[in-house]
């Protein structure tokens, strides 16, 4: 069968990516001057990197390594010393690391260079990188269009062609949702499996870190080097590796009721079924009954703890601080009221609400059971398929604003991403096609807790039988 | 005096500072009094990104704590958030113990002034994150995050104790136990050990009444009195026909008075929930076994075992089980004499334990000194007190050359030769010194006679001037009887 056959390739491709073999380790000291000019270029359009300087830290990565000398992007939510770490918020605008991520430190490690921080919604919470306080994001599909979020900046600059992979976090879809509007590979892996040691916390039980890449080769191996227990991050575990040698034949997918995708992603989810078909997997339909749960859970665990995680934030250590405030109490209050944008707010002031003296049985707690109802779901699919195959957001890219999809609407959209944060489980969004309005749709796979080797595999297959479409006029630096 | 009317019912809430390297969630260094804002990293200041990561040496002596209070330990442990912002707690919520802490449902027997016990029951035993320090200068607040992140155990009892005194009993007997197990100093002045105390009274067999929290009970003494206070106000509340009001109240020790901080309305609401950032803590058996092996005897029951064994009075065995390092040091002391049967262990015992009470704790004192941190250790007090019991030198030279072990860092045998203390038991050179003296003084020898017995003491106190104290006082005594009465 074709798709084991490739499948079983796959695994030992990690030594021999295109990442590590072509010019991508070159653009730093060869190619220097053509590749700033290229990003230059792009930037002006799609604005992706909040800080970006391929000098300042280069000296803290080490010079031998699997990834030497390849850049790669940072969003602006994890810690790298050297650069700020803003979180996309007023309230930590100037903000200095003093300190390096564990997963990024361990990419450093291999040889990457850290060129910068990508742009993001305010705390990772967002679907369009609109909650920025600092930039606006465009697609490079379509410069009118968000590029998604809340990894935003991670995806545009990953498609644009300006580094060949980027991290994001993703604790409700934060890295598959943008990979998806920007027709590249997102990764959210197993919760643990990659510390979170120097990744600002939203919601602590949900974020993981992920990644953002042009080929399924280069997500493998910065995942490979990223990956296992730190002790700086006691929720972290070393990964056991696949139970079965990463090997896929049967793929649950998810039936998805009429009218509720968009027409675009309804033609591309169905084509993606046919390619697999045709690549020889076998395919079953399911449905999931927890489906309707899994955005009300999401936000009121997400909330929950986005409420005490953000509470740091005072402005009395660092960051941002009101002028207002007679006594410290008074500080705090004004320095919060003006440093977090509104959707930040929303979301403490909802998570205070869950949380609060006697309620935690009936939102909390209850939310944490339900939680517990979805992964048994999955577990029992798991039982009679080898992963499961859904949209990865019912929209293609959309505009700026709230025109087209408003800020509720745009919740209640995360509800195929959010599942695999609520169970934990490793999801790779996929970039499948390119429908008439000239937008990529993705789509999403989900694997048993610590199978991405099954993820990299089938998206190793389509990727060789249906590459996908780049955005026109990039430049492929891996081939220069 | 007695309240007859009332019943009292106390519960503490006391906090104590574990020893360790390091703070709980990250691994600057845990130690008092250094320059603000030194031992301080991007974890204990809550700076974006970063996680806790659980210090085994805390849960260890946290889980001490808990068995010598004989605690129910969960099988699983949850740390969970606190929720409510202060200026100097980092993250605005503090990493503690909740619905499942460490150990729960055990007890503490209590010794009462009439030599009995009562258990006090103990509801909970937690560990948590300690805070930074705000000082406040004129228009300005400082902010001191050196304490922030360092381990803080609370144990919480049920109501069960009946007076000021007794709780300050109670804290007087748990700080001793604590410090013998060392996992705290229990320094109140340093804010090692600290109490607040629930208290409500309520007429005779009506149960618990509505209780008030006080705080800011900073050392034993103030406790008795500040629950002593608080118990009068109550009843002078109550007798008026008014109700309680719940309340957190602060003990004001310049004015001698609790006063109100805040009411029930406008306490905080913690939002407790589980902490996501650590995985609930499992204690393994063997770690169990290592904790329980690793508990020494607590101070109730060596007191008990070295009143029997030695046969000391109770004083005496108070003074000797005060702190663990002076038991020790006592039993160590024994276990060199038991080696050498001149004597039984229990005169040797007594003799040693009435030392180490009189004139080694009077050194301590005037020096400020533990004596674990003196010169004197166990073999220079045993050669001390050999020397004594084998005449070699009186007891009063023996408080001399105890002194000059302090002053000097020397063995005892050494200085005795070194400086000629060596008393003289020649009966030939004393028997001239006696005559000598005898002659001289004439009126006092026929009052002697006469049966003014006492006057020997002078005729004594001439013998050993003339000898600078080296004639053995027993041989001098008899030679004089002789001399005179013969």
């Amino acid at each position: 069968m074709q798709g084991k056959d490739m499948a079983g390739n796959g695994i030992n491709s990690s030594d021999s990516s295109s990442v590590t073999n072509g010019g991508w380790s070159k653009v730093l000291s060869e190619n220097k001057a053509s590749y700033l000019e290229y990003v230059d270029g792009w930037e002006k359009k799609i604005g992706s990197f909040l800080e970006y300087d391929i000098e300042r830290i280069r000296s803290a990565s080490c010079r031998e390594g699997a990834l030497a000398g390849i850049p790669f992007g940072v969003k602006d939510n994890f810690a790298v010393e050297g650069f700020n770490i803003t979180c996309g918020s007023k309230i930590l605008e100037g903000v200095a690391s003093p300190y390096t991520a564990t997963s990024v430190a361990k990419l450093q490690k291999a040889g990457a260079v850290v060129v910068g921080k990508t742009n993001l919604d305010a705390f990772g919470m967002g679907s369009s990188t609109d909650n920025s306080a600092f930039k606006v994001t465009n697609n490079p599909w379509d410069l009118t269009r968000v590029a998604g979020g809340s990894s935003g900046g991670s995806a545009a600059a990953v498609a644009a062609g300006l580094v060949p992979f980027a991290l994001g976090s993703d604790t409700g879809g934060s890295v598959r949702q943008p990979a998806s509007f920007c027709g590249v590979y997102g990764l959210k892996p197993t919760y643990g499996v990659v510390s979170r040691y120097g990744l600002t916390a939203y919601a602590s039980s949900l974020d993981v870190v992920g990644v953002l890449s042009r080929t399924v080769d280069t997500a493998r191996t910065v995942f490979n080097t990223m990956k296992g227990r730190d002790i700086l991050d006691n929720t972290s575990v070393s990964h056991p590796g696949s139970a079965n040698n990463g090997d896929v034949k049967k793929i649950a997918v998810l039936k998805v009721s009429d009218g509720i995708l968009s027409k675009e992603v309804e033609l591309s989810y169905a084509k993606s079924k046919n390619r697999l078909l045709s690549l020889g997997f076998e395919l079953i339909d399911i449905e999931l009954t927890s489906l309707e749960y899994v955005v009300p859970v999401y936000y009121t665990i997400a909330t929950a703890e986005a409420s005490a995680n953000l509470a740091r934030f005072n402005g009395l250590r660092y960051g941002y601080q009101s002028p207002e405030g007679k006594d410290p109490g008074e500080l705090m209050q004004a320095s919060r009221d003006e440093g977090f944008c509104d959707e930040v707010k929303l979301r403490i002031l909802l998570g205070t609400y869950v949380l609060r003296s006697g309620f935690q049985d009936q939102y909390y707690l209850k939310a944490q059971k339900i939680r517990t109802a979805i992964r048994n779901e999955f577990n029992t699919i798991f039982e009679s398929a080898d992963l499961v195959m859904m949209p990865v957001f019912p929209t293609p890219a959309f505009k700026h604003g709230s025109a087209e999809l408003d800020t509720f609407q745009q919740k209640v959209a995360d509800l195929y991403t959010c599942t695999a944060n609520l169970t934990g489980l490793p999801a790779l969004a996929v970039p499948s096609s390119v429908e008439e309005n000239g937008l990529p749709v993705g789509v999403q796979f989900t694997a048993p807790a610590f199978e991405e080797d099954r993820l990299f595999n089938v998206a190793g297959v389509l990727e060789a039988g249906f590459p996908s479409p780049t955005v026109p006029g990039i430049k492929d630096w891996s081939k220069f | 005096m007695k309240q007859t009317k009332y019943q009292t019912f106390i519960g503490l809430e006391v906090h104590i500072h574990l020893i360790t390297e390091s703070k709980v969630f990250c691994g600057c260094r845990n130690v008092f009094g250094s320059e603000p804002n030194t031992n301080v990293c991007p974890v204990c200041m809550g700076y974006p990104g970063v996680l806790p990561s659980l210090n085994e040496e805390a849960v260890k002596k946290a889980y001490q704590v808990a068995m010598a209070l004989n605690c129910h330990l969960n099988e699983k442990a949850v740390f969970e958030r606190k929720n409510y912002f202060y200026p100097d707690m980092p993250k605005n919520y503090q990493i503690s113990q909740f619905e499942y802490p460490f150990g729960i449902n055990g007890y503490f027997d209590l010794e009462l002034t009439d030599g009995s016990t009562r258990k006090i029951r103990i509801h909970d035993v937690h560990l948590e994150e300690d805070a930074g320090k705000m000082i406040h200068e004129g228009s300005h607040s400082k902010l001191d995050y050196n304490r922030a992140g360092t381990p803080l155990l609370e144990i919480v009892t049920e109501p069960d104790l009946v007076s000021g005194e007794e709780a300050e009993a109670f804290v007087q007997q748990f700080r001793q136990m604590v410090r013998y197990l060392g996992v705290t100093d229990g320094n109140m002045e340093e804010g090692s050990l600290r109490c607040d105390a629930n208290v409500s009274i309520n007429e005779q067999g009506k149960g618990l009444g509505t209780k008030t929290e006080c705080k800011n009970l900073n050392s034993s003494r103030f406790i008795k009195k500040a629950l002593e206070y608080e118990i009068k106000r109550q009843a002078k509340v109550l007798n008026s026909g008014e109700k309680i009001i719940q309340e957190t109240r602060l003990w004001d020790e310049s004015v001698a008075r609790t006063s109100s901080m805040r009411t029930k309305e406008s306490s905080n609401d913690y939002r407790y929930f589980p902490e996501p950032d650590l995985p609930p803590y499992r204690p393994k058996a063997d770690f169990l076994e290592m904790v329980k092996s690793s508990i020494v005897e607590l101070p109730g029951i060596r007191k008990k075992r070295i009143k029997e064994e030695y046969g000391l009075n109770d004083q005496q065995a108070v003074f000797i089980t005060g702190e663990k390092e002076m038991a020790d040091f006592f039993e160590n002391t024994v276990l060199l004499n038991s080696k050498d049967s001149s004597s039984t262990s229990k005169e040797f015992a007594a003799t040693a334990a009435s030392w180490l009470s009189g004139n080694v704790q009077k050194i301590l004192n005037d020096s400020c000194l533990g004596i674990s941190e003196s010169c004197l250790s166990p073999e220079r007090l045993f050669a001390v007190l050999k020397l004594i019991e084998n005449n070699t030198i009186s007891a009063g030279t023996g408080k001399k050359v105890l002194a000059m072990v302090f002053e000097k860092n020397e063995e005892p045998g050494d200085l005795v030769d070194k400086l000629g203390l060596a008393q003289v038991s020649d009966t030939g050179e004393i028997e001239k010194i006696v005559s000598e003296i005898v002659d001289a003084n004439p009126k006092v020898v026929d009052a002697i006679r006469e049966g003014a017995d006492k006057q020997i003491g002078f005729l004594m106190g001439q013998v050993m001037k003339a000898t600078s104290g080296k004639a053995n006082p027993g041989l001098a005594q008899k030679l004089i009887r002789k001399k005179i009465l013969k």
